[in-house]
């Protein structure tokens, strides 16, 4: 105890020392864009930390034990959509002049009010996001120290807010691709020491343990389950607002395009990992385990007493290098597209409204943490609502020569609503008519995704009707 | 500063990756299929 208390201040502190080394932001360029200097691999480094959160650790390592390499092929799903948009859309993104955001992007594409809605539905989504990272924060600190979960989410979302707020992106980039190396470097030790010293039988034992669980996985989850989980592995996380602010302020267009892709490779590598550890586990700890225990129980049976003061570290950093990204892309998006819309502000003045906005999302993603029903069940919510309200005004107005504004008003309005409307009604379902515990499809991605592109085509219809008219 | 943190994530990038390679070869080597 007291020694995973030691070792877990001590990161903080070494933390605290890079992001204040990081310099604090003197404009409002630096808060939001990091001056657009971001070398690649920072843009890399920060992408990986930021996609890294409680789900692709913890909750990669649970589906390995119970699954196997199921989870491997669905994975590859998000590996194939990093690189997609390395391809075909970060360029593009960064090769628009004077814009800090999402919302900035579909402005100049499409007018202002596309970017306040597009700025609404980041803010929201970012404190959404935050509020699941604030969760999981928690969790760990108060799983560990015993402490109030309130005062276990605060202090987890006060440290990450007091380097944001000051530091703004370079000190979220800086601390990200540092908190990056230690779990990219104390996760895949942790596989080596179980297949070192804890694992009989060698790569034999190891393929036919991947193999039960395989098998296993594939006749335990339906193909419906498995489109599902496709789809909100390929869409829900596109561009979120972090992962578009390191589009935008890569040093070239090349820094961006290679930053994806390069995340979207090394992510193939991670699933791996993740995945191998959680099938070590079904010979080491019992098979009833929890998903969300895997890694803990796994780390209490083999490591030795100062490994477990490590694991804690590594959950502190998948925590915080996605937290903070979320609440400087909160920020961000709310002063670049909700406020200087109406209000003319000099660069001191967006500044301080950035680090305001800042502590305000911070506190709400806190608040918001007690009602998070699951990390899992927490993110599935924000990824189905994402996807069908920005990327088709997002990619078709990147893509298109005269975006029409009404096409985009009208698919992000009927994408969010409809998202939105079916979680409700299939909530209610699974509450009161089939009472279930089971997580809500992110199947339904799928159809509000379509009913976003028919509003979208019916708005670009309307008003290339009405001006050749 | 900047370069110390690119040569940790260079490390630590190699580090999942020299992971994930030994893993496929595992998988090989222990006769997956049969």
């Amino acid at each position: 105890m007291v020694l995973s208390v030691a070792v877990v201040l001590a990161y903080v502190v070494m933390l605290t020392f890079v992001a204040v080394r990081a310099r604090a932001a003197r404009e409002f360029e630096d808060f939001s864009l990091a001056k657009r200097s971001l070398p690649l691999a920072l843009v890399f480094g920060s992408l990986a930390a930021t996609y890294v959160g409680p789900g692709f650790s913890i909750g990669f390592v649970g589906r390995g034990f119970k699954s196997g390499f199921l989870f491997l092929g669905i994975g590859l799903a998000y590996s194939a959509q990093n690189i997609l948009v390395g391809l075909f859309v970060a360029p593009r993104l960064r090769a628009l002049t004077n814009c800090h955001t999402l919302g900035d992007a579909i402005g100049q594409k499409y007018d202002k009010k596309c970017q306040i809605l597009a700025g609404v539905i980041s803010v929201g989504l970012c404190a959404g996001f935050a509020a699941v990272m604030a969760k999981a924060g928690g969790d760990v600190l108060h799983d560990v120290f015993a402490l109030p979960r309130w005062s276990s989410v605060f202090i987890v979302v006060a440290v990450t807010a007091l380097y944001t707020t000051f530091g703004g992106l370079r000190a979220s980039v800086i601390t990200d691709a540092f908190q990056f190396s230690s779990f990219a470097i104390l996760l895949p030790i942790t596989l080596l020491f179980v297949l070192a010293f804890h694992l009989k039988g060698g790569a034999a034992t190891f393929a036919g343990q991947a193999s039960a669980a395989t098998t296993n996985g594939l006749s335990a989850t339906s193909p419906i389950e498995i489109v599902g989980l496709l789809a909100a592995f390929l869409l829900g996380e596109t561009l979120i607002p972090p992962y578009a602010n390191r589009a935008l302020a890569s040093r070239t267009t090349n820094v961006s395009r290679n930053g994806f892709i390069l995340a979207g490779l090394f992510s193939m590598f991670w699933f791996m990992v993740m995945i191998a550890l959680g099938i070590t586990a079904r010979s080491i700890i019992p098979m009833d385990t929890g998903e969300d225990f895997v890694l803990f129980n796994l780390v209490k049976s083999v490591m030795p007493a100062g490994g477990y003061a490590l694991l804690l570290v590594v959950l502190v950093s998948v925590v915080m290098s996605s937290l903070d990204s979320l609440l400087n892309a909160g920020a961000v998006a709310f002063t670049q597209d909700i406020i200087k819309p109406f209000v003319k502000l000099p660069d001191t003045s967006a500044l301080n409204v950035g680090r305001a906005a800042t502590i305000v999302i911070a506190l709400v993603a806190a608040a918001g943490a007690v009602a998070v029903p699951s990390i899992i069940g927490g993110l599935l919510i924000c990824y189905t609502i994402w996807a069908p309200a920005i990327l088709p005004t997002l990619i078709i107005g990147l893509w298109i020569k005269r975006p029409h504004p009404l096409a985009g008003i009208l698919s992000m309005g009927v994408g969010t609503v409809v998202a939105i409307m079916l979680w409700i009604i299939l909530w209610l379902i699974f509450k009161f008519v089939y009472p279930s515990d089971v997580e809500i499809p992110p199947l339904i991605i799928i159809p509000a995704l379509g009913a976003a592109l028919l509003a979208y085509a019916l708005g670009h219809w309307i008003q290339r009707n009405k001006s050749g008219a | 500063m900047e370069l110390l943190i690119i040569i940790l994530v260079i490390i630590g990038a190699l580090f999942v990756i020299a992971s994930g390679i030994w893993v496929a070869i595992a998988l090989m080597a222990g006769n997956w299929h049969s």
